[in-house]
């Protein structure tokens, strides 16, 4: 298989930020994230939660909740504004300002007519959900006291307010209170604070379930106005209520970190009358859990430690499959290191700024799995903070090492770098074609004499580079007409092919010499998570979301012999079981038939000349190998030769020297850099 | 004899002048004194007199009373106005200013400027207190609502009267009670403990400074 020097790089101090808000949408089951960074995220429930959206946010912001309305999403934060987000060009379609002070949450009815916030100032506001745009409608009476939480009645009716000790029903045509639910503190010193209604959710039989900051889950009845029960969940606050769809589940969010879930049961078998009843706590996070969302079939949660996790229901999962796996989502789905193979050096796109490094060099050699010495240390060459406020969308460095692209959603910068021995500088090009706005995704040609870009309606820009002037070529654009953003590009080695990747499943492939579009990968059903163009043989190999992997040949348009065969023999079960999608596909030049793709927790080399593994044989099988004496290896190879050495892997690439550069994120460095955790004292400790 | 025994009945001046006697507790034998009419008329208009000089006294209080309240109020509205001076000189800057009107427009702005800077600065110079003129555009009143909220969040999940503890002892005890039992992370990564031990460096030095066990 051969010996490759790894580069192990840790510097690259990857921080994500706390979920903050999560918001389902039924209809095409798709999760909408928003973080505190304000970035909004779009995960795909049907599709392994593939993240097929990423909305970049913005210093200062400080989303707070999130809301579907069909198939528009309206975010609000403590800014005071509600924004609509153009989920297609993935930005932010317009902000209107609610005029009632910071914005603690945002409900729609289940109508799809009317979004209600609720704000500092204690007014409930509705606005009318009309054509491209909401429209302020009304005030409900204003409350003293701030509006922390909201939920309508299915029939949009009522709304529920959960406020600072207490909880209001309003009526939404009168706009007057129809019900004042007082809230108790809690014992001893909390007393003396003012008890937060966290999350309130309003069931269509008139049943209120508040969760509140003295650990508290009060179940009420509207009719009457008053408590029916109250179970004590936990010590310290509870942070968020969802319902299921069916309202026989609600699950609630701790700061401790567990979920606690509540269900409609009976408590006599057999008999009519049920209950809430608090049945199952799953504990599957380290600190706050900021946000819940009660599936049906799981329950999905995300608070302070970034993590997304998804904890499947058994009950009510029916067949055996990829939904029955608890998955914790903690890197992003795409790949945030660029890398210029041939001057060894690595881009880290951060929120805020980018930066460059030079990769070290040793010379010794030693033993399989030992630590070389280091001759020359990595060294950072350069660090490029972005003027404005807007998060980084999209970056890459060119092969060669001397242009640098990145792009917000308002500006798209270029940049030349010269780089001798010991001195750095960087040139911004500022004459760039006026097409160059924004970009969703940055590609260069392989002699870094063109630059792709991404934009909107699936097309991509081509821009020659030169020393002096940089002429707008032409706009490639897809046959479909397709709305979606391209989430990944891919261009070959000799400059004859690119490929694109859009949200739509859609895969393009154009041709540079003629600059038209050359061809289209039959739909899969499944997202690309990652594809690369082979040097040699011009084929597309694309890995999917749901670990499917094909190999397209871009002269015959057809999929190739060995894709096809592949898909006739099935992929080992413990390949298409790994939770986290392939980030990057590259390839060797020294050895045509190796593809190396790598995903979070392992990386791979898949040899084409060698047999497909069958669900008999040994998928993990380089250890055994090892320690076989030469002859006997052959006999039990095969084709995919996987190797778990490396964890939490965020890049893997291999450089022209031969070397693998495998880019990590130890998770106890993002733990050390979380906010406080609550105490907890636990036996024997 | 029971209007005798009343004692002194009101006088009606009306009705008369009644003859008023005066019952002594002494002598119930001697016979009623004689009071002549004319005193007791006196009398009785003497009494009518001072209860009219008392309300009229009581008036003039109360007049005088109300007059010093509007006096107050006067000089405390007094106070909050600016000066006579300041406003005399509002009022000849106008003049100026249409004087000015007449001059060729460069002059005039030229002049209206410096007029408008040198109100603006004896303006500035005689507001009370600390004062400064900001434009509504340039700094919001959100932001600060907006920092007020974050605060209060803040302060709920990670203020006073939450129990919370560090990274550094969350990841410890999983190391200690996990399959595999390691170390605080303190002691295992450098990076963690780097404050503890400075700390410690520092008290061990101050300690052999003052045992003098460093011999010198």
């Amino acid at each position: 298989m051969g010996e490759f020097k790894v580069h192990r790089v840790r510097f690259f101090d990857y921080m994500p930020s706390a979920i903050r808000a999560l918001a389902f949408q039924p209809q095409r089951e798709k999760i909408a994230v928003a973080r505190t960074s304000g970035s909004v995220e779009i995960f795909n429930c049907a599709d392994r939660f593939f993240q097929e959206k990423i909305i970049p946010g913005r210093e200062q912001a400080a989303t707070e909740a999130l809301a579907w309305v069909g198939d528009r999403l309206f975010s609000a934060g403590l800014n005071g504004v509600i924004s609509e987000y153009d989920l297609e060009n993935q930005k932010v379609k317009y902000t209107i300002d609610a005029f009632g002070g910071p914005i603690w949450t945002i409900a729609s009815n289940q109508q799809g007519t009317h979004l209600a916030v609720g704000c500092e100032d204690g007014t409930v506001k509705l606005f009318e959900v009309c054509e491209g745009k909401i429209q302020f409608e009304k005030n409900l009476a204003k409350q003293k006291g701030r509006i922390l939480s909201l939920s309508w009645h299915p029939s949009g009716s009522r709304i529920v307010a959960g406020m600072m000790d207490m909880i209001r029903v309003f009526n939404t045509e009168t706009g007057q209170s129809v019900h004042r639910l007082l809230v108790e503190r809690g014992i001893g010193a909390s007393r003396s604070v003012e008890c937060v209604v966290w999350g309130v959710v309003y069931l269509s039989d008139g049943t209120i379930i508040s969760g509140d900051s003295s650990g508290k889950v009060k179940i009420w009845d509207d009719l009457t106005g008053t408590l029916i029960k109250s179970h004590q969940v936990t010590k310290w606050d509870v942070l968020a209520l969802s319902v299921s769809q069916d309202e026989t589940s609600v699950v609630a969010g701790t700061s401790e970190g567990t979920v606690v879930q509540f269900q409609f049961l009976s408590v006599v078998l057999g008999q009519e009358d049920k209950e809430w009843v608090q049945t199952r706590i799953f504990k599957n996070h380290t600190h706050d859990v900021r946000t819940v969302l009660e599936l049906g079939t799981a329950v999905v949660s995300g608070g302070m430690d970034t993590q997304f996790v998804v904890r499947p229901l058994l009950d009510k999962i029916e067949e055996r499959g990829p939904e029955c796996v608890l998955r914790k989502i903690q890197f992003p789905h795409r790949s945030l290191v660029s890398c210029a193979k041939k001057a060894g050096l690595l881009l880290f796109q951060y929120p805020g700024h980018l930066e460059l490094w030079r990769l070290g060099e040793s010379d010794g050699h030693g033993a399989s799995g030992s630590v070389l010495p280091v001759k020359r240390k990595p060294e950072k060459l350069l660090h490029l903070k972005i003027k404005g406020e807007e998060h980084i969308c999209c970056s890459a460095v060119s092969p060669c090492g001397e242009w640098i692209a990145y792009s917000t959603v308002a500006s798209f910068r270029l940049y030349r770098l010269h780089c001798d021995n010991n001195n750095v500088s960087i040139t911004k090009v500022s004459k760039l074609p006026k097409v160059l706005s924004s970009a969703n995704q940055i590609c260069f040609s392989s002699d870094s004499s063109k630059l792709f870009a991404a934009s909107t309606c699936s097309s991509v820009h081509v821009v020659s580079l030169s020393q002096t002037v940089h002429k707008f070529v032409c706009t490639l654009k897809p046959k479909s007409g397709s709305v979606q953003a391209v989430h990944l590009l891919a261009a070959s080695e000799d400059g004859k092919w690119l490929a694109s990747a859009n949200s739509d499943r859609e895969v393009q492939i154009y041709n540079l010499t003629k600059m038209k579009l050359h061809s289209t990968v039959p739909v899969y059903n499944s997202g690309v998570t990652a594809m690369a163009i082979h040097p040699t043989t011009n084929n597309l190999f694309m890995v999917h979301a749901d670990q499917q992997v094909f190999e397209y040949s871009i002269e015959e348009k057809k999929y190739t012999d060995w894709s096809r065969q592949v898909q006739r023999n099935g992929l080992h079960y413990l390949w298409l079981a790994r939770d986290t999608p392939v980030t990057n596909v590259t390839f060797n030049p020294k050895n045509p038939t190796h593809i190396i793709l790598h995903d979070a927790y392992m990386f791979c080399i898949i040899d084409q000349t060698l047999p497909l593994p069958d669900s008999s044989s040994q998928f993990y099988n380089q250890l055994t190998l090892r320690s076989l004496p030469e002859k006997d290896r052959t006999k039990h190879s095969h084709a995919f030769k996987m190797c778990k050495t490396f964890k939490e892997l965020m890049f893997v690439e291999l450089m022209e020297d031969q070397s693998l550069v495998a880019v990590e994120r130890p998770l106890v460095e993002i733990a050390a850099q979380l906010p406080a955790p609550v105490r907890q004292k636990k036996f024997a400790t | 004899m029971a209007k005798l025994q009343r004692g002194e009945s009101e006088c009606e001046l009306e009705k008369g002048v009644r003859v008023s006697v005066v019952m002594s507790d002494s002598s119930e034998d001697e016979g009623p004194e004689e009071v002549a009419f004319e005193e007791s008329r006196s009398a009785a208009l003497k009494s009518e007199e001072e209860k009219l000089q008392a309300a009229k006294r009581e008036k003039e209080l109360l007049k005088e009373k109300r007059r010093k309240r509007q006096q107050f109020f006067q000089e405390q509205k007094k106070k909050r106005l600016l000066s006579d001076t300041l406003l005399e000189e509002f009022d000849t800057v106008p003049q100026k200013q249409k004087k000015l009107s007449d001059d060729r427009d460069e002059e005039k702005d030229k002049k209206q400027q410096k007029l408008t800077k040198s109100k603006k600065k004896k303006a500035s110079r005689s507001l009370q207190g600390n004062c400064s003129v900001m434009r509504l555009k340039d700094e919001s009143a959100d932001s600060s609502m907006q920092q007020s909220a974050m605060d209060f969040i803040q302060a709920r999940l990670y203020g006073s009267g939450t129990l919370r503890t560090t990274n550094a002892e969350l990841l410890s005890l999983e190391k200690k009670r996990g399959v595999k039992k390691g170390a605080a992370v303190q002691f295992v990564n450098k990076k963690w403990g780097a404050e503890q031990k400075a700390k410690a460096e520092k008290s061990n030095k101050r300690f052999i400074h003052r045992q003098k066990l460093v011999t010198t």
